[in-house]
């Protein structure tokens, strides 16, 4: 039998290497998830004033007002758009990268910063240069003799321009786990491709995009999970409460430090909540099926 | 089909590094330029007129940011120290923390393994909104509102779960003889985590704490809504300053910007060769 060490029994110690984290993630986590149940029955609000028990009130009104619902569609199509984009971008550009050249190491850093900038200061410099009037972006459109649309400001526009901006900062983040799964492939496989005369597009289609499949998968919901509470942008950008650009953080944000009003907030986040924890689950079952399907073949 | 991955890769590179190269040229100009309706994209030591696209490009934004603009309360490199004083503890913390759970889950048969893991990893979903409200009365009762250590506790939590997940994949793939010979030898459990571990899972650190010091060092939400007076941090200050009576002082935003991202940069160069490695999270077997 080994020692411990220290006088620790061996049992004691193995709880001693997991308790700090477990200890600290169920504190920070499920205190405040239990605590805000209380609090979405209430009528709560932020500086702490007396407060009533209100029943399901704050519920009805999140699932009865428009604004609600209209802000889950918004955040559903950026986190959509934002991810699929950035999926096939930084995947294509792994897949161009795949193969060693004298400049790769330069090309990846210089690829790679955008992802590594504080996204709140970047969406304000983000608005100065699609500004309308003396943005640098309309200023090269003007110059390439092409239309100069007004970015930030048209209310079909600005939803899109903040993708944009998404796309920007984070397929450098998709392009990196796509690399990682490019490389993880061993050469042996393409070897007897190559002996089997298989088609460039059929290698590509039978080995190269299965094999990346299970770690493409975790790319993805990785990003969803970070687009889904995408804030930073929005808040430069348009502001926390612009109809047009509203998901679901802005609207939160604007529920609970705009208006103070805090049980309503709470409320409507168990509702995204519930939701999340639905989809994140059944995307973690189909990845472990498809990791089980890779491995059994 | 090669010319058409040169093509495709440099036509992203020039698209994707414009707003790079406009950010710097964007620290070199005087504020006036920067909102100019005529494009001022041309560099050039002395002044030309309001229709010329030269610009008088000076570092005088990177000097002013030593001085405090009107309306903050201290200049930018109060608020670099805050940013770096809470990064660099809770990356610290997420990562020793991080690694020595993963060891355990690695090494030991922990009851119900598979569904604190879930669990773990489950805590990266929880949109911050969602928690803020709570977090907040918590602080307030604790007196960790508007604290450094209060930023630094939530940044380790959140980063948490990607710690463990990371360092988990690393730790599968040190062979468990390198341990079993050092028990062997009568080291203790402790020790040879210490010793024969922590040396090997060293690049997986550095990849954790990269990840970790990337969205501690950039977070703005909670620090925005739990640390707005004392303990600022630089996007916090930075964001702030929009809705300034003098409008934002673009130069040095652009010009503190640039300086933010340096430390940030060069710890990802110094990774690199293990950075690859790091995001398959053990998912790939090789």
């Amino acid at each position: 039998m080994a020692r411990a060490g220290g006088g620790w029994t061996i049992r004691g110690l193995q709880y001693g290497f997991v308790a700090p984290a477990l200890v600290l993630l169920l504190a920070m986590n499920i205190f405040p998830l239990l605590y805000s149940i209380a609090l979405s029955f209430s009528n709560a609000d932020l500086v702490g004033s007396e407060f009533s028990w209100v029943g399901v009130l704050n519920y009805k009104i999140v699932f009865k007002l428009a604004k609600y619902a209209q802000a889950l569609r918004s955040t559903a199509l950026f986190v959509f758009l934002a991810v699929a984009i950035e999926l096939v971008l930084g995947f294509a550009l792994a897949y161009a990268l795949r193969d060693r050249f004298r400049l790769k190491p330069l090309v990846l850093t210089v690829l790679l910063v955008p992802m590594m900038l504080p996204q709140a200061v970047m969406g304000l410099f983000w608005k100065l240069m699609l500004n309308g009037n003396y943005g640098a972006l309309n200023q090269l459109l003007a110059a390439l003799g092409l239309p100069q649309p007004q970015w930030i400001t048209d209310p079909d526009l600005k939803f899109f321009s903040i993708v944009m901006v998404d796309v920007w900062m984070w397929t450098p983040f998709m392009m990196l786990i796509s690399l990682a799964a490019l490389q993880a492939i061993p050469t042996y496989i393409y070897e007897a491709a190559a002996i089997d005369r298989a088609s460039p597009w059929r290698v590509f289609r039978r080995i190269t995009l299965p094999m990346c499949a299970p770690l493409l998968g975790l790319a993805v919901l990785l990003r969803a999970t970070d687009a889904l509470k995408q804030f930073d942008l929005i808040m430069a950008i348009t502001g926390p409460n612009d109809r047009a650009t509203q998901t679901l953080s802005a609207l939160l944000y604007q529920v609970v430090f705009r208006d103070g009003k805090v049980g309503l907030g709470t409320a409507y986040s168990y509702v995204i909540l519930v939701l999340v924890i639905a989809l994140a689950s059944a995307f973690l079952r189909y990845m472990a099926r498809l990791q089980q399907r890779e491995n059994a073949a | 089909m090669k010319w058409l991955r040169v093509v495709f890769v440099g036509l992203y590179m020039a698209v994707g590094t414009l707003p790079l190269l406009w950010l710097g040229l964007t620290s070199l100009k005087e504020r006036a330029d920067t909102i100019s309706v005529h494009p001022k994209w041309l560099p050039a030591l002395s002044q030309h007129g309001p229709e010329d696209p030269r610009f008088s490009a000076s570092l005088e934004a990177y000097r002013r940011l030593g001085e405090v603009y009107a309306g903050a309360d201290h200049t930018f490199y109060h608020y670099l120290r805050n940013s770096m004083a809470i990064g660099l503890l809770s990356t610290l913390a997420s990562v020793l923390i991080g690694t020595s759970a993963a060891y355990g889950f690695s090494r030991f048969a922990i009851p119900g393994s598979k569904d604190w893991l879930f669990f773990i990893l489950s805590t990266r979903f929880l949109p911050p909104l969602a928690v803020v409200v709570p977090v907040l009365m918590m602080y307030r009762q604790f007196d960790l509102q508007n604290t450094h250590l209060g930023l630094v506790l939530l940044y380790t939590v959140f980063n948490l779960s990607l710690a463990v997940w990371l360092m988990k994949g690393f730790i599968d793939e040190i062979p468990r003889a390198y341990e079993e010979a050092a028990l062997v030898d009568g080291y203790s459990r402790w020790q040879a985590f210490r010793l024969i571990i922590v040396p090997r899972a060293a690049p997986g650190m550095a990849v954790t704490a990269v990840f970790c010091l990337i969205s501690a060092w950039n977070e703005y939400g909670f620090a925005m809504t739990l640390n707005n007076q004392v303990a600022v941090t630089v996007p916090v200050y930075f964001a702030g300053l929009q809705g300034n009576v003098q409008g934002i002082p673009w130069p040095q935003v652009c010009a503190g910007v640039l300086l933010f991202v340096v430390p940030i940069v060069l710890f990802t160069v110094l990774v690199r060769k293990h950075l690859l490695r790091g995001v398959t999270f053990g998912t790939l077997k090789q």
